[in-house]
């Protein structure tokens, strides 16, 4: 399945119960601590932000730190946060950030992008982190690169059996 | 030799299954003794428990580790450099197992309750001692003079490197000396060249080496060579690196006279008052909290160096000295720098060598430093950052995944050990009210860095800057990290220690205490001063040299 596709159908089927991609998905289905819309934008966003982590079903990653790793604070502020996508969409399309093009949610989400990095770039940069679109950045990022799917992509998995200190990149 | 009784007596009771326990068993058993161990912990079945390559995907948080758990449950174990999401079945739980220490003055104390002890989690690196070290207390006139040189021990480190396995590079240095390596492993392109940098630039004086590891670089004993998967902390399904549960406790167990007592908490020892003997132990079951007694000819404690001194402390035996508990050590760390390299753009490295460069303590060896005694060597390594140092990289999309699969530059870091000095007011102490889960009187722990610590601390940073400029390096930043937590690097030690005066010492030259003949204390706690080597290969030859005494002994009769 293309991405394209891909995204083309999640959106189509977003009112199902389960959402499932690929041999590496957790069997388990979603955790139900997250309502379906916000299940939906999280799974069109991450594939945005990294295309390939909704195949490894980076959202479920998301919403069990939400649920059992963050602080009740974070996760408020995260949720809290999150209702922004539709907020900039509506301005765009008047249309839910799932249902934009993807020229459209792409912008929104560089647009967020542009403003994590000035945060940064800022003196005592350090509170950028706590932004709700750099920590669902971080966990797309991390959740990725820690599913089979990143790891096999990013060379790491399966693991070669030898050292060789001086290899050829 | 005498036979077993019945079911609680033996010839030996090994109390602990660690790094020393499993050497005393198997020496123990090996020479013909009936031998009970007991490990307060859960049996290990490698099959089932070993997880090291279990991936990331796999586990509930991908390795980040259940914070909510682990602040409740682990918030001291936490803290170790060897402790995560997968490992963390192997360290203790701290509301079970509580210990006190001043308020300003925290001190780590790292445990593991397990068949294997910390030696299914230790860092594998080993480094003999020499004269530098066991001459050190009489030659600056600290503390005590150990009561061995290296020639009594050299043969022990022999004998413990042909069985575990230790891949090394010689190096011909007196005050690190070489051992029966197996190949060693290879510095990457840049350790290579920071080597021959700082031996251009340095001499012998300062040495670039790949670490010594217990880590099989070829079949050994009916042990594989390492394969490289890298987290050797939870555990080694090839039995690649050394532990108890890989190769001594088998040993032992097939000597047939091996019993091994999981579950099992040494409360105290029994004791014979008018034949100055230890008759046993008296042990409670973890799981159903009954007490009972085991029986003995001789007993070896191995638990740990304040696992031990608790279990004296415990009995009130073997310290007539008074010096039960103190002289508490560990090995400072924090000190370092970091750099990085132009080139080798091309080059990458593939396998998770674990393992690192090492640089021999070269500070107060041959020439004297105005600041401080002692010493201290350097770990540490090359490596080019993947992924992990883009997690925060802007940029979405096809981009952002693109940067993912970039390597970042080369970089090499040095990292501090080192020395810590004998001190008799770093003490534990019996806890007044507080026990553990099992009813147990646990431990107060004051213990403290000296001005001496803190002088090598700092020195730390300025050397290691110095050897990646001598190197080439730029961006050099030394070590903005602070002295390390005592007891932060689990190398512990001191609580028991050997001497020539039975006034001063708890133990003897044989790690027999002084007040009781048939009591032996084999693990850190033994130590006469800390040295700047990671500890654990002088604590199993110190095991397998008393065990060997101990037989003499019995088969003369002489206890």
């Amino acid at each position: 399945m293309e991405r394209r596709e891909l995204i083309q159908w999640l959106v189509a089927t977003a009112g199902l119960p389960s959402l499932a991609f690929g041999r590496q998905v957790h069997r388990r289905p979603l955790r139900r601590s997250l309502s379906a819309h916000v299940e939906r934008t999280l799974t069109v966003a991450t594939e945005r932000i990294l295309p390939g982590a909704a195949e490894a079903n980076v959202a479920a990653f998301i919403d069990k730190m939400l649920a059992d790793w963050h602080t009740p604070e974070e996760r408020a502020r995260f949720l809290a946060g999150l209702p922004e996508l539709d907020t900039r969409c509506h301005t765009r399309r008047a249309a839910d950030f799932v249902a934009c093009p993807e020229a459209d949610q792409v912008a929104v989400l560089t647009a967020l992008d542009d403003e994590v990095t000035a945060l940064r770039a800022q003196r005592g940069g350090g509170t950028a982190n706590q932004h709700w679109f750099a920590m669902l950045k971080y966990l797309t990022v991390y959740g990725w690169c820690t599913s089979e799917a990143g790891m096999r992509a990013l060379g790491l998995y399966p693991m070669a059996g030898r050292y060789d200190g001086c290899a050829p990149v | 030799m005498t036979q077993v009784r019945d079911a609680t007596h033996f010839d030996a009771i090994v109390v602990g299954s660690g790094m020393t326990g499993g050497w005393a068993a198997k020496e123990l058993t090996e020479r013909g003794l009936r031998t009970l161990v007991l490990e307060a912990g859960r049996p290990i079945t490698p099959e089932r428990d070993y997880v090291e390559h279990k991936p990331p995907w796999e586990m509930p948080f991908r390795g980040l580790g259940d914070a909510r758990a682990v602040a409740a449950r682990q918030p001291v174990q936490s803290h170790s450099v060897s402790f995560d999401e997968w490992s963390h079945v192997f360290w203790t739980d701290d509301r079970d197992n509580p210990y006190t220490t001043p308020a300003d003055r925290p001190f780590h104390w790292f445990r593991a309750r397990q068949v294997g002890g910390k030696s299914t989690i230790w860092g594998r690196q080993v480094y003999r001692w020499s004269d530098l070290d066991f001459e050190a207390n009489a030659r600056d006139a600290i503390a005590i003079d150990w009561p061995i040189r290296y020639a009594d021990i050299a043969p022990w480190y022999d004998h413990v490197e042909r069985f575990i396995g230790v891949s090394g590079q010689a190096e011909g240095l007196a005050h690190l000396p070489d051992g029966p390596f197996l190949p060693p492993m290879a510095l990457n392109c840049v350790e290579q060249h920071v080597r021959d940098r700082v031996q251009a630039r340095f001499g012998r004086d300062r040495v670039v080496t790949i670490g010594r590891v217990a880590n099989l670089t070829a079949p050994h004993h009916s042990r594989a060579p390492c394969h490289y998967c890298g987290p050797c902390h939870r555990g080694c399904i090839t039995r690649s690196y050394f532990s108890s549960v890989n190769a001594t406790l088998p040993a032992a167990r097939a000597t047939g006279r091996l019993t091994l007592r999981p579950f099992s908490i040494v409360r105290s020892l029994v004791y014979d008052a008018p034949k100055r003997r230890v008759t046993g132990v008296r042990m409670i079951d973890a799981n159903t909290k009954t007490e009972r007694e085991y029986t003995a000819r001789i007993v070896f404690l191995c638990a740990s160096a304040l696992e031990s001194a608790r279990i004296l402390l415990n009995s009130g035996l073997a310290n007539s000295s008074g010096q039960v508990g103190r002289n508490v050590m560990d090995h400072i760390k924090g000190g370092g720098a970091s750099g990085q390299f132009d080139g080798w753009t091309d080059r990458r490295t593939i396998g998770e060598r674990p393992n690192g460069i090492y640089v021999p303590r070269f500070r107060n060896v041959t020439s004297r430093h105005p600041g401080f005694i002692r010493g201290y060597a350097f770990q540490g390594g090359a490596g080019r950052a993947g992924w992990e140092s883009a997690l925060r990289a802007p940029g979405i999309g096809a981009a952002l995944k693109e940067r993912l699969t970039q390597l970042g530059p080369w970089s090499m870091n040095f990292g501090g050990f080192g020395e810590m000095l004998p001190r008799e007011e770093n003490r534990a102490t019996l806890h007044p009210t507080l026990v553990d889960a099992w009813g147990i009187p646990t431990l107060h722990i004051e213990c403290q860095w000296s001005d001496n610590e803190l002088a090598i601390h700092r020195d730390m940073s300025v050397t290691a800057a110095e050897l990646l400029e001598a190197a080439g390096a730029k961006d050099v930043q030394p070590s903005t990290r602070g002295p390390s937590t005592p007891g932060g690097t689990n190398h512990e030690m001191g609580t028991a220690r050997m001497g020539r005066d039975p006034k001063t010492s708890v133990l003897n030259g044989w790690n027999q205490t002084w007040d009781v003949p048939n009591l032996f204390v084999t693990d850190g706690a033994a130590m006469t001063s800390s040295g700047c080597q990671n500890p654990s290969l002088t604590y199993m030859a110190l095991t397998a040299r008393a065990c060997h005494y101990a037989v003499e002994l019995l088969k003369r009769g002489d206890l």
